[in-house]
């Protein structure tokens, strides 16, 4: 909401500067968006005086003026307006000024004469569209006045966001209370006399509220006579000062007591109601409406209308209806000042999408109270404006009339909830200048019982009383100290744990940390070719999505990344080394995921550390790291049918019967779906399976004695034959006493017989108890050789 | 043969001088050290000698022994220094030839940014709890003192899903959900993800929230101050400068909204702060007596407060990315720079 300085000085006196004000208010939880002056567009225009004429020389449709503007010397200033005259006042734009049309003022020859400055019109200045001459100024002011402030124009323009708790706010004498409290200065409310010289209005007509329930108050007055017409200049300056649009005299002047009060108001065109009477009900079934922008309007009984005899006539706090609108030939009034339920009115609002000044302030609730004075200020300027006659009376229907509300206030909970040692007088005195009543009530804990002015519905307990208080004492005056509770024993949380360690795993290894939307096609199942029947297509759907790119929550963060590399590949960045940590979405649970890719070059790109491109085994080392680094050893690798995946090149990690995710190389048509044009190497795993699987709980284990000893050993073998094959047997021969396997090299070629492979292995041999000897190793390695040759048909490579 | 010792001690000095390579240098030594070499020829002459001229003869046979044996060990300690120092030079790289440097990955800055927060609160005692992001209308809205007609609710432009659940629009949630199980004193951080349907430079439909709640016997709003301070002072600099205004959440009471003293201008006013030497932060306040209710606390028995800020617009008051929807991009370019 906008108000002006101004404007609001009617209402209250204070001296603040804008700046100042825009800093007060901002203190007192009213938050001033922006500041800007009025008039600020016509520096460098004043007002001048045209002494003398006389003809150009060289042209005939110009002249040359001698211009008063208040200086020593008049201004010689050449013109081409047929209106100027001698002796005429008119705005004189002087050398520099820049004008709203976006004309910089110069000294210039016109034609070979000198002109200091430029005499404007109306459209020059960018005060109307008139640009038939000069802008005429009235004599009576002085000669050198900037133009601004001889048409009234500075002024301050503060834009205010006011919370939803505070509707009481939206308006000029809100505003103006709020600056009471701060100032204690008392407010200065219009006086308003009205000589009602017409007949009683109750023979003029009558209200009939057929729903109570959604409309507390309802107030008319009926005004006969007037004469529709234009604003006067004051009024239209200060709507549009405020940015209301112009429309006529009686509109104008209810949007100006709108705008003053926060009340908004209504005038029907009298002639135009049924009966000429008016009935607040709900509406009928299969009722419509033509609202003031000419839409037509479905109702529903649940919508609260203003209607004639026989129909609608406005939709109560929303829009005034459009055949009873006030036009050119309108002679008499009927005004509307009422109050309507807050959730009634929103309902409505929002299920027609229809948001006005009115509907604004009543969802949120307006001040019952207000309704006659608004009523009343209005009918004074419409008579003031428009002329007429004032029935006697106003028919004022009040069924939601209740008592204030009362509230106890201890003035020890007001400090023990800020932490402040705020004195009885203080916490009294900020609450006489809100408007609150006091009484010390008779109890012994010296509490208040607080009386609730009807403006301030958002006040409704001891605590937001608290919050005024603390408010206008100002949040920097509370003092600013630490907890003194005791601070709670943390429960220590392993999944925790796990994910800082595997994040740091990651980082280290080169992969940089992606954070993606939780949202994804649903074609990314396709893409990702999840087979038919798999569970992890089954995501929650948005009723309101942004876009269908955006429309399912993932229930994988595999496509996620997969756009990732899509996005840098098509940006020529190929060294994609990605992995994110994230829940997704499944029906009723939200388990975390952590994924990786990599794709196209790896490595630094340099002499002594060049690109290359991953392969399955960079995505299982980092695998087996990451499961190595939850301290988990008992897992175990198989080959999966995924679709995802190329069939000979992925893996399932489980522990015991626990799945813990899958890794391998992406699938040719996946590629081919994120135009990829290399391969892509993926992982996902579960974060809630590894921290079930993880074992922080570390031992010491004794640093050997005896010393261990190596052997090498290369056997050729069938070529279709897993390398831990060979491994199991060692360890199964070897027992306790081979410590560890270590393939070392796999070899196939000219040096092997078609269909073998040659696999080289190191395997050390150590005891707990004693220094092996040759001897015992060379029988132990003997029996390991011989039994590879009797279970696998191994033969041993030399 | 004092006069021969003499000789041979000072031709043996001046061929050690010409020497320059080992192979040299150990055919001079078998000349004068080795079995026929000159130096024990001479020793074995010692024999002939008279008993009085023996010892002196004798001392002066090793005193020229001891020199020789003495003058060859710094020829060859000098010839092997040298020939040490040419190995070297030989060796000698290219010293702007790149650096073999190990991989390492970065942080996503918000996530760089969360962290940070976390560790200040967590330092102050402070436990991270978590709770889901899909949330009903209960825990999102209506625990938080937000029915369904409340204005407030405009604030929030939420995603709803088909099954009638929300995306929470707030990490406040688990705040309900940690106060019904858990008995206070409480004193907890949520650092987690949050949807709002929005879309512009300055908004991602998906952003990071860090909320916090601590509930006691008797919690102050001056304590609000103090906790929320010294954070400020921690992330942003001890010269940092706070203010708290009053605002208006449903669910706290009294409500404020923090702004620190403009990180660019050092608060004398600027573009990044509208001018006004401030930068909004966060929001906070005391629990609204309905939110403990809610929870089945009793609002005479416990007080506490609660705050929230949203971490993208905190990561960039540092990073200050025009276009905050790049945080969600994941352009290399973009996550190798933090
Ligand atoms: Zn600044």
């Amino acid at each position: 909401m906008n108000v002006t300085l101004n404007w609001l000085k009617n209402y209250i006196d204070f001296d603040f500067s804008a700046h100042d004000l825009a800093d007060r208010l901002t203190m007192l939880g009213i938050e001033v968006e922006s500041v800007k002056e009025l008039g600020a567009a016509l520096q460098g225009v004043v007002v001048g005086k045209v002494n003398s004429i006389r003809p150009h020389p060289n042209a005939d449709k110009l002249v040359l003026c001698q211009v008063d503007i208040g200086g020593q010397d008049a201004l010689q200033i050449v013109c081409g307006a047929p209106n100027v005259c001698e002796g005429m006042f008119a705005p004189v734009a002087t050398i520099g000024a820049e004008l709203p049309s976006g004309i910089t003022i110069k000294q210039a020859k016109l034609r070979g004469e000198e002109s200091h400055g430029m005499l404007c019109s109306e459209k020059e200045l960018g005060i109307s569209d008139d640009a038939a001459g000069l802008m005429e100024l009235s004599s009576d002011i002085s000669v050198g006045t900037p133009l601004a402030e001889a048409l009234g124009l500075e002024d301050t323009v503060f834009e205010l966001e006011i919370t939803p708790n505070r509707p009481d706010c939206l308006s000029m004498i809100g505003v103006a209370r709020e600056i009471r409290a701060e100032t204690g200065n008392e407010l200065k409310l219009p006086e308003v006399n009205i000589h009602e010289n017409d007949t009683d209005i109750t023979e003029a007509t009558s209200v009939t509220i057929d729903a109570p329930d959604l409309c507390p108050r309802y107030a008319a007055r009926v005004i006969r006579g007037v004469k529709i017409g234009e604003s006067p200049a004051w009024l239209k300056q200060r709507l549009e000062s405020v940015g209301i649009g112009i429309i006529n005299n009686i509109v104008d002047a209810t949007n100006f007591v709108l705008m003053e009060y926060g009340q908004p108001l209504h005038a029907f065109d009298y002639h135009k109601l049924g009966e000429n009477r008016i009935v607040v009900r709900r509406a009928a079934e299969g009722e419509q409406i033509t609202t003031l922008d000419e839409e037509e309007r479905k109702l529903t009984p649940d919508m609260l209308v203003i209607a004639d005899a026989n129909k609608p006539v406005a939709l109560a706090g929303v829009m005034g209806g459009y055949d009873s609108e006030i036009t050119e030939t309108t002679s008499d009034v009927l005004l509307e000042s009422a109050n309507f339920q807050p959730a009634s009115i929103r309902a409505t609002a929002k299920k027609l999408g229809m948001h006005t000044e009115a509907s604004y302030r009543f969802e949120r609730g307006a001040d019952p109270e207000a309704v006659i004075p608004a009523l009343d200020r209005a009918t004074q300027l419409i008579v003031e404006l428009a002329g007429g006659t004032v029935c006697e009376g106003t028919i004022d229907v009040y069924p939601g009339k209740s008592e204030l509300l009362k509230i106890q206030l201890r003035p020890d909970r007001v400090n023990f909830i800020l932490g402040t040692s705020l004195e009885a007088a203080e916490i009294e005195q900020i609450l006489y200048r809100l408007g609150f009543g006091i009484e010390t009530s008779q109890s012994e804990d010296s509490s208040y019982q607080v009386t609730v002015p009807t403006f301030r519905g958002d006040i409704t307990r001891e605590i937001d009383l608290i919050e005024e208080i603390a408010r206008v004492h100002g949040y920097d005056n509370i003092p600013t100290t630490l907890p003194k509770g005791d601070i709670p024993v943390p429960v220590p949380d392993i999944s925790v744990e796990v994910r800082k360690r595997i994040k740091q795993f990651l980082l280290g290894s080169g992969m940089m940390e992606a954070v993606n939307y939780s949202f994804n096609h649903p074609n990314c199942f396709d893409k990702v070719r999840l087979a038919a029947d798999n569970p992890l297509r089954d995501a929650l759907r948005l009723r309101n999505p942004l876009s269908p790119e955006m429309s399912i929550l993932r229930t994988t963060l595999l496509p996620s990344l997969l756009d990732n590399a899509q996005h840098n590949h098509n940006h020529q960045i190929n060294n994609i080394a990605l992995f994110e940590m994230s829940s997704v979405f499944m029906r009723g649970e939200e388990p975390g995921r952590v994924a990786g890719i990599l794709a196209g070059e790896i490595g630094g790109g340099v002499y002594g550390n060049p690109y290359k491109n991953p392969d399955f085994f960079d995505i299982k080392g980092i695998v087996e790291r990451l499961l190595e680094v939850c301290c988990i050893t008992d897992y175990a690798f198989q080959k999966t049918e995924e679709p995802t995946f190329h069939p000979g090149r992925n893996a399932a990690v489980s522990f015991g019967n626990t799945l813990i995710g899958i890794f391998g190389e992406a699938h040719p048509e996946v590629l081919e779906n994120y135009e990829l044009p290399y391969k892509a190497y993926l992982f996902e795993l579960d974060l809630e399976a590894l921290a079930d699987a993880a074992d922080f709980s570390k031992r010491f284990e004794p640093i050997p004695i005896y010393p261990s000893v190596q052997r090498d050993l290369a056997i050729v073998v069938d070529f279709g034959m897993q390398s831990d094959t060979p491994i199991e047997i060692i360890y199964a021969t070897g027992g306790d006493l081979v410590k560890s396997v270590r393939l070392f090299d796999v070899y196939v070629g000219d040096q092997v017989s078609e269909g073998k492979k040659s696999l080289a292995y190191t395997i050390t041999y150590h005891s707990a108890t004693e220094t092996l000897t040759d001897k015992a190793v060379n029988d132990l390695h003997d029996k390991v050789v011989n039994r590879l040759g009797k279970e696998l048909g191994a033969e041993l490579r030399m | 043969m004092k006069k021969e010792l003499e000789a041979i001690q000072a031709a043996a000095l001046e061929a050690l001088k010409d020497v320059k390579t080992a192979d040299v240098l150990e055919s001079l030594r078998i000349e004068y050290f080795g079995r026929r070499g000159k130096l024990t020829d001479v020793m074995k002459g010692m024999g002939q000698l008279s008993k009085e001229e023996r010892p002196l003869i004798g001392k002066l046979a090793n005193e020229v022994r001891a020199s020789l044996t003495e003058a060859f060990e710094e020829t060859k300690n000098a010839l092997e220094s040298k020939q040490q120092e040419q190995q070297l030079n030989t060796e000698a790289v290219d010293i702007t030839l790149p650096g073999r440097k190990p991989a390492y990955g970065k942080a996503h800055p918000v996530m760089q940014t969360l962290e940070r927060i976390d560790a200040i609160f967590t330092q102050m005692g402070f436990q991270v709890v978590t709770g889901p992001e899909v949330e009903t209308e209960h825990y999102n809205f209506d625990a938080l003192n937000t029915p369904s007609d409340h204005p407030a609710r405009d604030l929030h432009d939420t995603f709803y899903l088909t099954d009638g659940n929300l995306l929470r629009t707030h990490t406040s949630p688990v705040q309900i959900r940690a106060m019904e199980n858990q008995k206070p004193p409480l004193r907890i951080i949520v650092p987690g993800k949050a949807y709002r349907v929005d879309y512009d430079v300055s908004h991602t439909p998906m952003f990071h929230q860090v909320e916090g709640l601590l509930v006691d016997r008797h919690v102050t709003f001056s304590e609000l101050k103090g906790v929320l301070v010294s954070f400020a002072r921690q992330m942003f600099g001890d010269q940092t400068q706070m203010r708290f205004r009053p605002h208006f959440f449903p669910f706290t009471e009294p409500s404020a909204e923090a702004d620190i003293s403009c990180t660019v201008c050092r608060g004398k006013g600027c573009r990044s702060c509208g001018h006004t030497g401030w930068i909004e932060i966060l929001g906070a306040g005391a629990v609204d007596p309905e939110v403990f209710r809610a929870v089945n606390y009793d609002p005479e028995e416990v007080t506490g407060f609660a705050f929230g800020m949203g971490v993208e617009r905190i990561a960039n008051l540092q990073f200050r990315i025009p276009d905050i929807r790049t945080f969600y991009e994941n352009d290399l370019r973009f996550l190798q720079q933090f």
